[in-house]
């Protein structure tokens, strides 16, 4: 009977990809959102990646630390995602710091952010400013350059 | 160990994908729309974003119409109207309907058909339908069904959609989306539409007009802890056969104006508190002209036989909060919540011409306010990893204005979820509720006894589901007690003075050829203790694909021949397909070819003047071309 019941179970985990019933809090679209932006946050920093989330949930934080150590505060990090406003950013010192976002707009608008991951026309998209990149001698893999963008920054 | 191998294998497969891979993988993921599915709230059919894209799901009926267990019917006055199997209902008091979170269904007849049925999907992300009795959680009235419609996130559309349809029917929709991402962390999703649809018929070769103008504005702004929806659907509608004796009407138009205003916000760090107020208004204007008379039953026993206009404006306003609080304890996952709701029916002019005489015959009855205060409590107890118990009780009170009795009801469910092998589990609820009467169910109720109970539910579900890694097998089996069921006889609305039982079984099976192809088959059966008046079985099979730049799907829907009163209504073969040509990323042709075989199911009607029961189709066949163009 044992037998039959490690052979079940083994079977099960080989050949299911199928879900049953969601009971678990379902983590497969923030899981790939940190399996990108891990890539990023690797691609762009030679040194071990300290990252920090604003208002990470908790959701978040176990997904997120399954790629990335993760940092108390924006002091303490060195790649900074930011997903919600928070105030304390504001006052974080730049330096030796990069700062990614998930809006297009606040990456126009804001010159801190060198890149931001976010939506467009439905589809994910991924912009880099080459004028930000190379102010945070920042060289990414040729296979990025689809991704970035110039623009006329003064 | 283990840990050093889990490291190596999350970084191997990390660094294995290009970036170009992850994003499509995570846009594909997205389509899935698994992240709002509640397992507790009942068994759920999911309508993803790639399903309705794939199937050319254009509204809310398209769903609707293949669902097991239902058979979707076309009312007297040419509206959608969602049936059990088994039997015809003309009101649909057990089916709740929600827009993110708001209840749309009617105040009157708690059905959203009128306004909301041929609502275009073309800003809707996914659909969630409960067999269940999902109140538990929700809060308000009970129910038997919830069928759940969530909007487009507005951060993951940032754009504009156009989209233009018309068909060999002559209908055309016209909708315009736009979505944006603020510079703040507020985003905003617009929605525009205008649609004629038409949809003539005849009976005794006379014509049965039911043609359409609709107009559907949706606004939905969001940040992370706040969602205000406001909704607006506007119909003109001729009346199909209304309420005339002979079936076919001199004249008649309907009209309803519905909009909505709902607030949801979350406190706390972790959002475990949840309030939501929503106010909501329907004017609904109905007049009808009838040479060969009208009837309207609360009139059947009155001086009244002789009425040949009848004219409404009415008006009904609908109130409710929600307050709900979250918490976890050792191993208890606890949901408390308060809702209230209050609900007005206000007739604003209803006139008869009898007998060439104008008569203001105002409310039919004293009945037009009900409040519902709800007291509920969820928990969920994890036994052990593989094993759920969940644990409902509801209290409810209705304060009702008029002749109607207030009224308290304790609702309890209870229910557990097992899955000791990863493609293995069941899910089980022992479910006792209630429905409460309507507004439209007392208006049109035997007037000799218009004191209707609430209807009263007990039923056992039990749903085992068995996955590899392409397939997934569901069989779902149901047993339903009823006792005090509202039974729309031709005299009116009346209680069934007996218990009816009904059994049912739905197979359901997927198999994924890759990630975008797609075979679903459908089969369900039913029993009845009572003499059914509508299909019993039914069930479907359909095939969705992509291919380069073409997406394509074909289905056959089935649902099974019936006799009552002598009439017999053949089975129902609604055999569809259609293609997408994705021109560029941005633009598209869609042609989609509906009910080829014109077989569709069918309606049990009665024609007043000769008494002869007589069966009508629900929808012709149609097909329809649909450019996209997103910018």
């Amino acid at each position: 009977m044992k037998i039959i019941i490690l052979i079940l179970s083994i079977l099960s985990f080989a050949f299911s990809s199928q879900y049953t019933f969601l009971i678990k809090e379902y983590d497969k679209e923030i899981d790939l959102e940190a399996k990108i932006v891990a890539k990023i946050a690797k691609s762009s920093i030679k040194d071990e990646v300290r990252l920090f989330i604003p208002n990470i949930s908790s959701m978040e934080k176990k997904v997120y630390s399954k790629y990335f150590t993760l940092g108390d505060s924006c002091k303490s990090s060195n790649f900074i995602f930011v997903k919600k406003a928070d105030d304390s950013i504001k006052s974080c010192p730049k330096k030796d710091k990069l700062f990614f976002t998930n809006n297009y707009r606040k990456l126009l608008s804001d010159k801190k952010f060198y890149g931001a991951f976010f939506w467009n026309k439905s589809r994910p998209n991924i912009v880099f400013i080459r004028k930000r990149l190379d102010i945070n001698h920042i060289k990414l893999p040729e296979s990025y350059a689809q991704f970035v963008e110039s623009f006329n920054e003064k | 160990m283990r840990i050093l191998l889990l490291t190596f294998f999350l970084f191997s497969s990390l660094f294995s994908d290009t970036l170009e891979s992850l994003l499509h993988e995570y846009e594909t993921t997205t389509k899935n729309s698994l992240q709002t599915i509640d397992e507790k709230m009942g068994h759920v059919y999911l309508y993803s974003k790639k399903d309705i894209q794939l199937m050319q799901y254009n509204k809310l009926s398209d769903i609707l119409k293949e669902l097991p267990l239902f058979t979707l019917n076309k009312n007297r006055f040419g509206v959608d109207n969602p049936s059990i199997a088994g039997s015809k209902t003309t009101t649909s008091g057990f089916f709740r309907f929600f827009i993110n979170d708001h209840e749309i269904s009617s105040v009157y007849t708690k059905s959203p058909f009128l306004a909301w049925g041929d609502i275009p999907l073309d800003f809707i992300d996914h659909i969630e339908i409960y067999y269940g009795e999902s109140s538990f959680s929700l809060g308000g009235d009970s129910g038997v069904y919830f069928i759940r419609l969530y909007t487009k996130t507005p951060t993951k559309e940032n754009g504009a959609e156009l989209t233009s349809r018309i068909s060999s029917s002559n209908s055309s929709s016209n909708g315009f989306t736009y979505a944006s991402q603020l510079g703040n962390d507020w985003s905003y999703l617009a929605y525009f539409n205008n649609s004629n649809l038409k949809d003539d018929s005849t009976y005794k070769n006379k014509k049965l007009y039911n043609d359409s103008d609709r107009r559907y504005f949706y606004l939905d702004v969001q940040n992370d802890t706040t969602n205000i929806n406001f909704g607006y659907a506007d119909v003109k509608k001729d009346n199909f056969m209304g309420l005339s004796k002979d079936v076919v009407p001199n004249s008649g138009e309907l009209t309803s104006k519905d909009y909505f205003l709902s607030v949801t916000k979350y406190f706390l760090r972790d959002k475990s508190i949840k309030g939501s107020l929503s106010i909501g208004r329907q004017e609904r204007k109905y007049s009808e002209t009838n040479d060969e008379e009208i009837s309207l039953v609360p009139f059947a026993f009155s001086s009244y036989q002789d009425i040949t206009e009848v004219y409404e404006d009415l008006e009904f306003t609908k109130l409710n909060a929600y307050l709900s609080k979250t918490f976890e304890y050792k191993n208890n996952n606890i949901l408390a919540a308060l809702s209230v709701e209050d609900k007005k029916y206000k007739v604003k002019n209803r006139t008869i011409v009898n007998a060439n005489t104008l008569i203001n015959v105002g409310q039919f009855n004293d009945f037009d306010e009900e409040k519902v205060s709800s007291f509920l409590l969820q928990d969920d107890y994890r036994i052990k990893d593989d094993l759920l118990l969940i644990g409902n009780v509801k209290f409810d009170q209705y304060k009702r204005s008029g002749f109607l009795s207030d009224s308290n009801s304790k609702l309890y469910r209870v229910g557990a979820i097992y899955t000791p092998y990863a493609n293995f589990g069941l899910k089980s609820f022992y479910t006792r509720t209630t429905v409460p009467q309507l507004f439209s169910s007392i208006d049109f109720a035997l007037p000799t006894n218009k004191n209707l109970k609430e209807q009263k539910y007990n039923f056992y579900t039990i749903e085992g589901v068995f996955t590899t890694e392409k397939s997934k097998l569901n069989l779902t089996y149901d047993h339903v007690e009823i006792e005090d069921f509202v039974y729309a006889a031709s005299v009116g609305f009346i209680n069934v003075d007996h218990k009816i039982t009904t059994d049912g079984l739905i197979i359901d099976y997927e198999y994924n050829f890759s990630k975008d192809d797609k075979l679903k088959l459908n089969y369900y059966i039913t029993s009845l203790s009572e003499i059914a008046n509508n299909s019993k079985s039914g069930g479907y099979a359909k095939y969705m694909g992509k291919y380069n730049k073409f997406t394509y799907f074909t289905s056959l829907n089935y649902k099974s021949s019936f006799e009552y009163k002598g009439v017999h209504a053949s089975n129902a073969f609604d055999f569809s397909l259609g293609t997408t040509y994705n021109i560029s990323k941005n633009l598209s042709l869609s042609l989609k070819g509906e009910n080829l075989l014109d077989k569709s199911t069918q309606s049990i009607n009665v024609d007043a003047i000769t008494k002869q029961y007589f069966t009508s189709k629900d929808y012709d066949r149609n097909v329809s071309l649909t450019l996209k163009w997103v910018f």
